[in-house]
């Protein structure tokens, strides 16, 4: 009962403290003249946490203003955290480059990388204090840059810088969302720092660095197949065979890597096992291609819709099932993608905002102006999350195509192979065992456990073939 | 008329045809001609396989490019986009 009227009090009080801004937004609309109108609108509307519908007035002052006071920092720096990009998103590049804001360089640095115009991004990030909160996010772009670069040295100063800001941000915050955050920059810095090593051929330093990695992190599944890769040119093929199977346990049943198929089928490859190998090619185009062709007729189908990829996310069960169960995983997958859940979480946001507005007393021209603007946000991020779940689908799809173009050319490498096993048939031995624990690869802190065909939460990640190579040893 | 005409130009041209055949061409071969071996040398020497082999050529082998993973610049880039 008295959480009840707690929560009645806490209700009765948001509105009343919505309702003082919205008047005194409503009281600035009609009486400022002057050119801070804009900027002062969204401040009441900010106050009174209003975000989205706070959005036009930022933006209309930044197209006619070229100077940021530190209230209007503050109050953009919260639109960002609040709104995500889309608060300054009807600005041209051209006109965002003029602020040095840290909040607008963030955007618009984040935006010209997407367009990989990565000098430009470069020199907007800069203008983002080293002690800045949204340091952290710039570090881990401007590593990138450097990285594409190929100026390792300079990216593994930056992601290192990335990863200490994250970690100590991680620690100081109470709140639970924002450490996640921190902690998600802080294992994706620390990635990076590990694919660099691959790249420089450190496969061990980099392994080391992926152990680090927690089982129950987001980010784990997506660090088994770069671990993988790893073990393939350390030429432990049979620890990078275990690792690509562990996505074929129940847990990890909506990942789809099809890039694992391709290094099981190698990894069998240079393990000479031709049968083998050619088992996994012909299995992945059994599996994947009437998946694409599916994905295919999917997307051109709904190619025109604005809504039908995020009605699939909101449908019910029983529409859900109907799906085909690729399709349903893949949906599952594309939601464990921070940008889908900060749109998501900017949308539900929204249509609370626009609630809030509705429950308003004493309506307006000038909160149903706001209703209006909040009306069009709220339609602009749907489709601005239809559009990602489509670009998804879109890039998997993509993905299998280029999978299958090197499968194909395995298929080739791999008949050749078995035609010259034909020509000269001492070129692999003949006595071939199915594998044995001696095959398998340990460290001193790894344990030898047989598999009986089911596959334990704990033990994923760890698995290793032990085939021996039929490759002739000279 | 015309028949007559045409018969007595016939007659003509095979009349002149007839006085061509009558001039002979002689033709004269060499009597005899002297080879002087002394001043020729044979080159080399006959080979002649012992058995019937042929030489083991080497197949052609022809490498298509296999799947490598140089660096991770597609995922990185799409960890980028997926950020904001």
């Amino acid at each position: 009962m008295k959480s009840i009227i707690a929560f009645l009090l806490i209700i009765f009080h948001t509105s009343e403290a919505a309702f003082a801004s919205a008047k005194s937004a409503n009281e600035v609309f009609l009486k400022e003249k002057g050119r801070d109108k804009n900027k002062l609108i969204a401040h009441e509307l900010i106050d009174g946490e209003f975000y989205f519908s706070a959005i036009p007035f930022i933006n209309n002052y930044l197209e006619d203003n070229n100077r940021i006071d530190s209230e209007l920092e503050a109050d953009i720096e919260t639109l960002v955290i609040k709104t995500g990009s889309i608060a300054i998103l009807n600005l041209e590049d051209k006109r965002l480059e003029k602020f040095t804001s840290p909040s607008i360089s963030l955007i618009l640095g984040t935006r010209l990388f997407n367009k990989e115009e990565y000098k430009k991004a470069l020199d907007v990030l800069n203008n983002i204090p080293e002690d800045h909160k949204f340091s952290i996010e710039s570090a881990l772009i401007k590593g990138t840059i450097k990285n594409l670069e190929r100026k390792n040295i300079e990216a593994l100063v930056l992601y290192d810088s990335c990863m200490k800001k994250a970690k100590r941000s991680e620690d100081e915050l109470k709140n639970e969302k924002l450490k996640k955050y921190y902690n998600y920059l802080f294992e994706t810095c620390m990635i990076r720092t590990a694919r660099l090593k691959i790249e420089e051929k450190k496969y061990t330093e980099a392994i080391e660095i992926y152990d680090q990695i927690d089982k129950r992190s987001y980010k784990w599944p997506y660090v088994l197949l770069d671990k993988a890769w790893a073990n393939y040119y350390l030429g432990d093929y049979n620890r990078s065979l275990g690792l690509a199977v562990t996505f074929k346990s129940p847990l990890m049943e909506s990942y789809f890597f099809p890039e694992a198929e391709v290094l099981t089928a190698l990894s069998y490859y240079n393990l000479c096992l031709w049968d083998d190998s050619l088992s996994v090619v012909e299995h992945f185009y059994d599996f994947y291609q009437s998946k694409a062709l599916e994905l295919k007729d999917l997307l051109g189908k709904n190619k025109k819709s604005e809504t039908y990829f995020l009605d699939l996310y909101y449908a019910d069960a029983k529409t859900r099932e109907d799906l085909n169960p690729f399709i349903r995983n893949l949906i599952t997958q594309t939601r464990k993608q921070v940008k889908f859940n900060l749109d998501l979480a900017s949308l539900m946001a929204a249509k609370e905002e626009l609630l809030q507005l509705k429950r308003l007393k004493n309506k307006n021209t000038f909160t149903t102006n706001l209703e209006q603007n909040l009306d069009s946000t709220i339609s602009f991020i749907s489709k601005k999350i239809n559009f990602y779940i489509k670009k998804e689908i879109f890039t998997f799809l993509n993905e299998i195509h280029k999978h299958s173009y090197s499968m194909f050319n395995l298929k080739l490498e791999l008949l050749s192979k078995k035609r010259e096993e034909i020509y000269k048939p001492n070129n692999v031995m003949d006595d071939r065992s199915r594998g044995t624990a001696e095959n398998v690869k340990r460290k001193k802190n790894q344990y030898f456990f047989d598999f009986n065909g089911s596959f334990w939460a704990d033990e994923l990640g760890d698995y290793s073939f032990g085939l021996t190579s039929k490759c002739k040893t000279e | 008329m015309k028949l007559v005409i045409i018969f007595l130009i016939l007659n003509l041209t095979s009349i002149t045809f007839a006085e061509e055949k009558e001039k002979n061409t002689v033709y004269k071969y060499k009597d005899y001609e002297v080879i002087d071996l002394g001043s020729l040398e044979i080159k080399g020497q006959i080979i002649a396989p012992g058995d019937i082999t042929i030489s083991e050529k080497e197949r052609k082998v022809f490498k298509r490019s296999l799947l490598e993973k140089d660096n991770f610049d597609y995922e990185n880039k799409r960890e980028i986009e997926n950020l904001r």
